[in-house]
């Protein structure tokens, strides 16, 4: 297979867990939440999805592990934010923090391994092999999943009740509350939404995209999901073409390994890309003004 | 919007809150066992100053806010409301002061959401959304475009909006919040005519305000509230505005806080308050009028300025003078460049063009102290701009006197002295009558009037030639508006020029020696506060009308006595 093939073919991988996360933070973005818990939302999911998976021999319930994971997460964030009305990003920190910590211990008592976990027992997320070429076809099915979703989610924000009244909420809560639905409410959900969905993504990066858990494994994708939400104003498509764009950067990354550049300037490829993206972003909206 | 009203006895047919009592704790009382009757198919207001309850009352009567105690029937039925969505399934609607809208929002999804008709799945059937809120805005001639958003839309079009929400819900009791506090005169009546309308198809309107003759102008039946209780319901027949305000202050109320205008000569200049003369020599001067005196209080000359990122300037080529002696009003829709203007000349904003001279110094690019010690300002947010309000009143009282007042500092000018600050307070608390517990209470606790008496008297403490009051007596009682309306006539007969943005042409009217009206950033109009009338600023404030350009002539004065604002232009070069 040609290197270019299998460029597009990795960034789709790479891809996959910022999108799904990214779609997560969409309705958090619209719903006016400052979500930045979706890294430690995401690494949650991937160690509860490598010990379910593990635990029970089944990749099923290694998934079900990994979205019950961030969206446990999400409930924590849900109870302190929305609830009790803490601060967000106090939150959010807290909770990246707890997760990283927390996975990293967990890891240690669980499973007595420092660094990475690896077992023939970890059942991974099937391959599709579907019909579609050499670039989309083959892939772990969660990766059709989350390009599914980002149509679903486009939909489901523009389109129905609940995404009028996400929008609203966001725009603003009191309106919402003056017409009968609880603004809060609809916080919650759009909160437990992208806990679900991180949860998911983290179960992609532990089994589907590498079959092991390793602390920090999310490794900043949380992050980067955050700067693509507001990048592209939280619309589920944009969200689509940055992930596909961060995806390839990554996998530019990753093939400029066996060059002599350094590995830790090829691994700052996609964060560069993206810090540029930022910048670009800003210089044109400066001048729609 | 009728109702049918077949089961009870006659005489109990419509809403009827018994024995409420709504307590704040710890120990504020704002409802003091209310009842109230509100008959179908009438217009009912609901008049008493700030803090009388009345905003209060609907909020319980709406499930917004749980009463303490006490009991709600509609027709001898009795109902308890635990969310305004339990109100609106009753019927009962209401339109907040503050607009509950969603801007970013088309007219038909702000209607809709909420009670969005929608197919499985949850998918919004758009179609027939919008043909429902189209249906509704031509059934009662609301004169909406659906599609249009409603951040794009003016005030009045944006209460439409409120109402159509309540009528799509089918309410056949509306409750209107001082709907006309953002309104123009002529967006009022246009207004009324539709309360009216939606009145004769059998709807309930409860009508708040504040404004006394709006109420004798609108209701059926008046309820005056006081302190949180009601002292009286009746029919709106052979009542004057006399005893309605009576019924609302306990007391008799002078409402001709008049001009009395100083003679047109004393306008330029027979006063002024302790200033000295610093050009001795100029020629300017007439009589024995001192030559400063005749130099205006402001001077704005081709203020221009627009907001990075918008595309229509706030303010265009404005210019204007105030001089000793003459309050200037300023009128305008809420966002025609008053906020811009104000700040401008606060030094909040720096202007794209055009100069501001204060005592016929320019102070254009000068610092906010700077010119501080030239002018004196009422914001027009009292609790973020105008003062600190977990501070104490003393804290409040001194703020910009604590630089500017040697008298209130100990040996070092650096540190205060305690002492002093606490009886420069006492003094302003005896001299503008603030009720409070004591000046080292936190402003916070003292009531909307009180508060603003502390800002009014802090800043005509200052000894200053020009006075920019913004708004000064929004959302207060008719006792303190009367007692600050006092304070600028008195701080006008002392010499100073002031400046009056307001949005209640009546302060305007009764208070202003000439009024400037704005529209979309520019001088409109400049009317002479004596002849003006609440028609024509009323033209002017909607664009309809712009006053004739005064050439460079001196036919062109907008006042024919002799010379007395030699300097006016207006909106032009």
């Amino acid at each position: 297979m040609s290197l270019a093939l299998e460029l597009v073919r990795s960034s789709l991988l790479a891809a996959t867990p910022v999108l799904l996360a990214g779609i997560g933070g969409a309705y958090t973005y619209f719903a006016n939440v400052f979500n930045i818990a979706m890294e430690g939302m995401m690494l949650i999911g991937a160690f509860t999805a490598v010990a379910g998976s593990y635990a029970a021999r089944s990749w099923v319930v290694g998934l079900a592990a990994g979205i019950g994971g961030g969206l446990v997460a999400a409930a924590l964030f849900t109870l302190f934010a929305v609830a009790l009305r803490t601060d967000e990003f106090v939150t959010g920190t807290a909770i990246n923090m707890l997760a990283l910590g927390g996975t990293t211990y967990a890891l240690r008592q669980m499973f007595g391994v420092r660094g990475a976990f690896m077992s023939g027992q970890i059942q991974a997320i099937p391959r599709w092999n579907l019909p579609l070429g050499p670039v989309l076809g083959g892939h772990p099915f969660v990766v059709y999943v989350a390009l599914a979703l980002a149509l679903v989610a486009d939909w489901h924000i523009r389109r129905t009740r609940f995404g009028l009244r996400l929008r609203a909420a966001g725009e603003d809560p009191r309106v919402l509350d003056a017409a009968g639905v609880s603004s809060q409410a609809v916080r919650a959900w759009s909160i437990m939404i992208s806990g679900a969905l991180c949860g998911l993504a983290g179960a992609y990066l532990s089994l589907g995209y590498v079959t092991l858990f390793a602390e920090n494994m999310s490794n900043g994708r949380g992050w980067i999901s955050l700067a693509v939400i507001i990048l592209t104003r939280g619309r589920p498509l944009g969200i689509l073409v940055m992930s596909l764009l961060f995806g390839l950067f990554d996998g530019i990354g990753m093939s400029l390994q066996g060059t002599a550049i350094p590995a830790q300037l090829t691994q700052m490829v996609p964060y560069i890309a993206t810090l540029v993206a930022l910048r670009v972003y800003s210089l044109r909206s400066r001048n729609e003004h | 919007m009728s109702r049918d009203s077949e089961n009870g006895a006659p005489g109990i047919q419509g809403i009827r809150m018994s024995g409420i009592v709504k307590v704040y704790p710890p120990d504020v009382l704002a409802l003091d066992n209310v009842d109230i009757m509100i008959r179908w198919g009438t217009i009912h207001s609901i008049i008493g100053e700030n803090g009388a309850g009345k905003s209060t009352l609907m909020k319980v009567l709406y499930g917004i806010t749980p009463a303490s105690a006490g009991r709600i029937f509609l027709d001898g039925r009795q109902v308890r409301f635990a969310s305004p969505r339990q109100a609106v399934r009753e019927g009962i609607g209401m339109v907040h002061q503050e607009l509950m809208l969603i801007r970013s929002y088309t007219v038909w999804e702000n209607v809709v959401v909420g009670s969005e008709p929608a197919a499985p799945l949850g998918t919004l059937k758009q179609a027939e959304a919008r043909a429902r809120v189209e249906e509704l805005v031509t059934r009662w001639g609301l004169n909406l475009d659906p599609d249009a958003v409603v951040g794009d839309l003016s005030v009045s079009a944006q209460q439409k909006v409120e109402i159509l929400k309540l009528l799509y819900r089918d309410a056949s009791v509306l409750i209107m919040d001082e709907p006309t506090a953002v309104l123009t005169p002529q967006e009022t009546s246009e207004l009324f005519a539709r309360l009216r309308q939606l009145n004769q198809a059998g709807g309930t309107i409860i009508f708040i305000s504040h404004k006394l003759q709006e109420v004798l102008d609108i209701s059926d039946e008046i309820t005056v509230m006081r302190k949180g209780k009601r002292v009286m319901t009746a029919a709106n027949e052979g009542l004057s505005r006399t005893d309605l305000a009576r019924a609302m202050v306990g007391r008799d109320v002078v409402f001709a806080v008049g001009r009395q205008r100083s003679e047109p000569s004393g306008r330029g200049g027979t006063v002024d308050v302790g200033m000295k003369p610093r050009d001795a020599g100029s020629p300017a001067a007439r009589g024995d009028e001192r030559p400063h005196a005749a130099r205006p209080a402001l001077e704005v000359r081709g203020l221009s300025f627009t907001r990075p990122g918008a595309v229509k300037p706030a303010l265009s080529d404005v210019s204007f003078d105030v001089s000793r002696g003459e309050i200037l009003g300023v009128a305008g829709v809420e966002g025609n460049g008053q906020f811009e203007l104000v700040q401008c000349i606060t030094g909040a904003l720096k202007p794209d063009a055009g100069s501001i001279r204060m005592d016929g110094r320019d102070v254009t690019g000068a610092s906010v102290m700077e010119r501080r010690r030239l002018m004196c300002s009422v914001p027009q947010d009292r609790k973020h701009t105008g003062s600190a309000q977990t501070m104490s009143i003393t804290d409040n009282a001194i703020m910009a006197h604590h630089r500017l007042r040697p008298s209130l500092s100990a040996r070092w000018r650096a540190l205060l002295d305690p002492r002093a600050c606490r009886g420069f307070c006492v003094d302003l608390m005896r001299r503008y009558s603030v009720v409070a517990p004591g000046p080292d209470a936190a402003l916070a606790q003292l009531s909307g009037g009180n508060q603003q008496k502390v800002i009014v008297g802090r800043e005509f403490s200052h000894d200053t030639g020009f006075v920019l009051l913004d708004n000064p007596t929004r959302g207060l009682d008719v006792g303190s508006i009367e007692f600050i309306h006092r304070q600028i006539l008195n701080k006008r007969s002392g010499g100073a020029g002031c400046l009056l943005v307001s949005a209640d042409l009546d302060e305007l009217l009764a208070l202003c020696d000439r009024i400037l009206v704005m529209y979309e950033g520019r001088v409109a109009a400049l009317l002479d506060g004596e002849t003006a009338d609440r028609e024509a600023v009323g033209r002017a404030m909607l664009g309809l009308e712009l006053s004739p350009e005064p050439g460079p002539g001196p036919g062109s004065e907008p006042e024919p006595e002799a010379g007395a604002e030699p300097r006016t232009e207006v909106g032009s070069e």
